[in-house]
């Protein structure tokens, strides 16, 4: 009888009970991710769209069939661009030239956003009410996944329909869609586990994080070692690989994925039905002896509270290049012997990849994008302190905002300025373990090359804080990450030269091959330093929220 | 000190269109006691964060003991603050924050800091992840009556505690009076305020309604007058301040009685009085005087 009355109930406009909390809760979470939904979806469609339509038919071409096979072979190239298939069929082109970073993309995306609406949400306590009503945490978290796993779908459907528009052949579009969206399942359902067992959420990030990165890395090796291909099998992005869309548009990787996916989901489930709320399966709650280092001033505060954020990308970063440090001896040893193949690099925007230099300066510029994004995500948690209140007892305190600002800045910029450094290094150890020739004062000259970039980034999310500090750390991105696509998508479709000049990359020299551009890196580091100096006076003017 | 401890003139904040403090004109004298009341969204926390400098007022200006507080560097070594909603870093300790809060403070007691959290029954050693809205609280309250900071501003700071907290938290308002700090205190637990407080001001709408001592409150409002006489029954209908006469019973009369009593005795005088039992009102029922005139 019940909910036929409540039906009819509401029918007649009485005040019943709803009874479709969940519909609520649908769209309280759609709210909080459509509008980076939308950015991902188009950027995944459009950067393989652009890619298939501007595919012109210079790399068949050039590349004889044997040319080709000596490709593949190279564990180098396999190493960093993934092994490469049917590179003379647009579709095969745009998913070996695309693939890894679009997938990158919507991953990354997939877990921030699922920790953000989850645990992020618990976390700052906004649970409590949604989980003292009628839903049950399990039921919570569901439908929160529910919603997220719409995005990877429709971004996968989106690709596929690009890929198809563009000429190339549907069965390959097909799978490389789905492929996409698997990943991107698998991303949802893995940071849903880590935020379940994880009380906080930096930690239930860092865990996604660090399992997609270790992903990467283990098709990155797989590829690079012959004898350790089987590795690919235990990645996501090594089973996307072998799934060689346009090629043999094989079915079992994508199962085996789909089935990894969703063992973790179950897993997350279950997690979710055994831990409190607002705690995680891994809790402290235990007394420790308190450790008095670096809280003695606002200052050191900051480095404390960067320290273990810094070792996090650090790791991550230093894993990379000795990785790319490794296999620049072969890579540069490949192009060196194959100049139909460095002609073609130089072409894509990749120059000199013949000598240690030139292909290590290539990659160094990759570095600006970890650098740039982790001092706009420092930048942005300095702005949710506000909301969350944390900073208030801080700002409470007998000191200027513009110096907790300060401290914040300062403690950002030697985050990057470690990063940077921890790269260059493991690049220096990579290349000198292989017996190759790259000084470490080369590779540091490298990888400081990019800061400037990187400085744009703090500046830009400085200028957010002070003027809208909800965008802190999409502004703050934009210089590397959007300069970063602005430059890729400009230079496969040819765009003006005014456009791809917008692009902070474009006015990066490739250090070591060549020497800084130091009007470029003044102009730059001007900007950061004025886009700073507004940011923290709107900072300093305005009202604190929360 | 001449300088009062906290002054206001025609501080205003606008959010948007809304007024959340209207034109307000407030002084504070150093070493008082001084409660803040009003109902809710009366714009109490809006003043407050006016005071701190968290927020910059559309209009008027505040300082604390004569510096400007848009100048915070200067005007918080004078001021130690515990918010209404205490945050604290969740992965640091109780220990490392009160740590914190009193190297990068306005100067702290240690001896009394430590003191102090024993007698809050505060365990340190926890991270602030796992305390409750309380203990959060407690940690925030150690914080500033350790500090020697001549004045104190506390936003509803025992809404969380048990009575036996309340009662360790009176003694701490009691000690920083007896040490000559002012104590400027924000709150809806209304015989807290009544029983700590010197001065009193409420807040209505994002305007002040009113600032006296409770006494003088007290004098403003009603009091509840019951009489028992055995002579012959007055006529108290004509006296001035005299309002709802019943009578209860035989030879008994119940009346509200506002200002001063003198010709109401006069009156009762002739009616042989046989007892006299004034109820002065308390201060939730003056509390809810003035919130009824705003419903009204």
């Amino acid at each position: 009888m019940s909910t036929e009355t409540l039906r009819a109930g509401a029918a007649t406009g009485t005040p019943a009970l709803n009874s479709r909390p969940g519909r609520a809760l649908t769209r309280l979470a759609a709210r909080q991710i459509r509008r980076g939904a939308v950015i991902v979806v188009a950027v995944a469609a459009g950067m393989s769209a652009l890619v298939a339509t501007t595919f012109d038919s210079v790399l068949a071409d050039a590349a004889t069939a044997g040319a080709l096979d000596a490709l593949a072979a190279n564990p180098a190239i396999r190493t960093l661009f993934g092994e490469p298939v049917a590179l003379d069929d647009p579709g095969g082109f745009t998913v070996w030239r695309t693939g890894t970073v679009v997938a990158v993309i919507v991953g990354v995306w997939c877990i921030l956003a699922t920790t953000r609406i989850t645990r992020g949400e618990e976390d700052a306590g906004r649970w409590d009410v949604l989980l003292a009503g009628r839903t049950p945490l399990p039921a919570v978290l569901a439908r929160h996944l529910g919603v997220l796993f719409a995005v990877p779908v429709l971004t996968g459907t989106a690709i596929t329909v690009a890929l198809v528009l563009a000429g190339t052949h549907p069965a390959g579009a097909v799978v490389h869609g789905a492929g996409i969206a698997v990943l991107g399942l698998f991303c949802i359902d893995a940071a849903a586990l880590t935020a379940q067992v994880f009380a906080a959420r930096p930690g239930a990030t860092g865990a996604a994080m660090a399992l997609l990165g270790v992903g990467l890395l283990a098709r990155m090796v797989g590829d690079g070692v012959t004898a350790l291909g089987w590795l690919r099998w235990t990645s996501p992005f090594g089973l996307l690989e072998l799934t060689r869309p346009y090629a043999q548009n094989r079915l079992l990787p994508l199962l085996v994925l789909a089935a990894a996916a969703a063992a973790l989901l179950v897993a997350a489930r279950m997690a979710a039905g055994r831990r409190d709320v607002g705690g995680g399966l891994v809790t402290s709650t235990s007394g420790r002896p308190p450790r008095l280092r670096l809280l003695g001033s606002v200052e050191t505060f900051a480095v404390r509270r960067a320290l273990r954020p810094v070792a996090g990308w650090a790791t991550a970063v230093a894993a990379y290049f000795l990785l790319i440090g490794l296999i620049a001896e072969s890579l540069t040893g490949f192009l060196g012997d194959n100049p139909a193949f460095a002609d073609l690099a130089a072409q894509a925007g990749f120059a000199a990849l013949n000598t240690t230099e030139g292909y290590t300066a290539t990659l160094f510029a990759l570095l600006a994008i970890p650098v740039g994004v982790f001092a706009a995500v420092r930048l942005a948690e300095f702005a949710a302190l506000e909301t969350n209140r944390r900073l208030t007892l801080l700002a409470a305190q007998p000191v200027p905002r513009n110096r907790l600002l300060g401290a914040e800045i300062t403690a950002t910029a030697g985050g990057a300025v470690a990063l940077a450094t921890v790269a260059g290094f493991a690049t220096w150890l990579g290349v000198t373990i292989t017996g190759g020739g790259l000084g470490p004062a080369a590779a540091l000259a490298g990888t400081w090359n990019v800061l400037p970039i990187a400085a744009l980034c703090l500046g830009a999310a400085v200028l957010a804080l002070g003027c809208a500090p909800r965008a802190t750390g999409a502004i703050g991105a934009l210089p590397a990450a959007g300069g970063f696509l602005l430059q890729t998508i400009g230079q496969s479709i040819g765009a003006p030269a005014w456009v791809i000049d917008l692009s902070p990359f474009a006015h990066l020299a490739p250090v070591p091959l060549a020497e800084a551009n130091w009007s470029a890196t003044l102009a730059m580091a001007g900007l950061a330093v004025a886009l700073t100096v507004v940011g923290g006076y709107g900072y300093r003017r305005r009202d604190l929220r929360g | 000190m001449s300088e009062p401890a906290l002054r206001t003139a025609h501080l205003t904040k606008h959010y948007g269109r809304v007024p959340a403090l209207d034109d307000l004109n407030l002084e504070v004298g150093a070493g008082q006691v001084f409660g803040f009341l009003g109902p809710n969204g009366a714009g109490k926390s809006t003043t407050i964060r006016l005071l701190l400098g968290l927020a910059r007022p559309t209009a008027g200006r505040a300082w604390i003991f004569g510096v400007d507080a848009a100048d915070v560097a200067r005007a918080h070594r004078s001021v130690a603050y515990v918010p209404a909603d205490v945050a604290l870093w969740p992965q640091l300790t109780g220990a490392e924050i009160l740590e914190l809060l009193a190297r990068t403070g306005p100067g702290t007691d240690r001896a009394y800091q430590r003191e102090l959290a024993d007698r809050f029954a505060l365990d340190r050693t926890k991270p602030a992840r796992a305390y409750s809205t309380g203990n959060r609280q407690k940690v925030a309250l150690v914080a500033a009556f350790a500090t020697r900071a001549p004045l104190l501003v506390l936003d509803e700071p025992t809404s969380g505690l048990d009575p036996l907290m309340e009662r360790e938290f009176r003694h701490a308002v009691g000690q920083a009076r007896d040490r000559g700090q002012t104590v400027f205190l924000s709150s809806h637990q209304l015989a807290e305020v009544e029983a700590v407080c010197d001065r009193i001001g409420i807040l209505r709408a994002g305007r002040l309604v009113e600032v006296a001592t409770v006494a003088g409150l007290r004098r403003l409002h009603r009091a509840d007058v019951t009489v028992t006489y055995t002579g012959p029954a007055p006529d108290l209908a004509a006296v001035p301040g005299v309002d709802n006469v019943e009578t209860t019973g035989k030879g008994q009369l119940r009346f509200a009685l506002t200002g001063p009593p003198g010709p109401v005795l006069n009156l009762l005088a002739a009616a042989d009085v046989s007892t006299l039992a004034i109820r002065e009102p308390s201060l939730e029922e003056i509390f809810l005087d003035y919130y009824g005139e705003a419903t009204r």
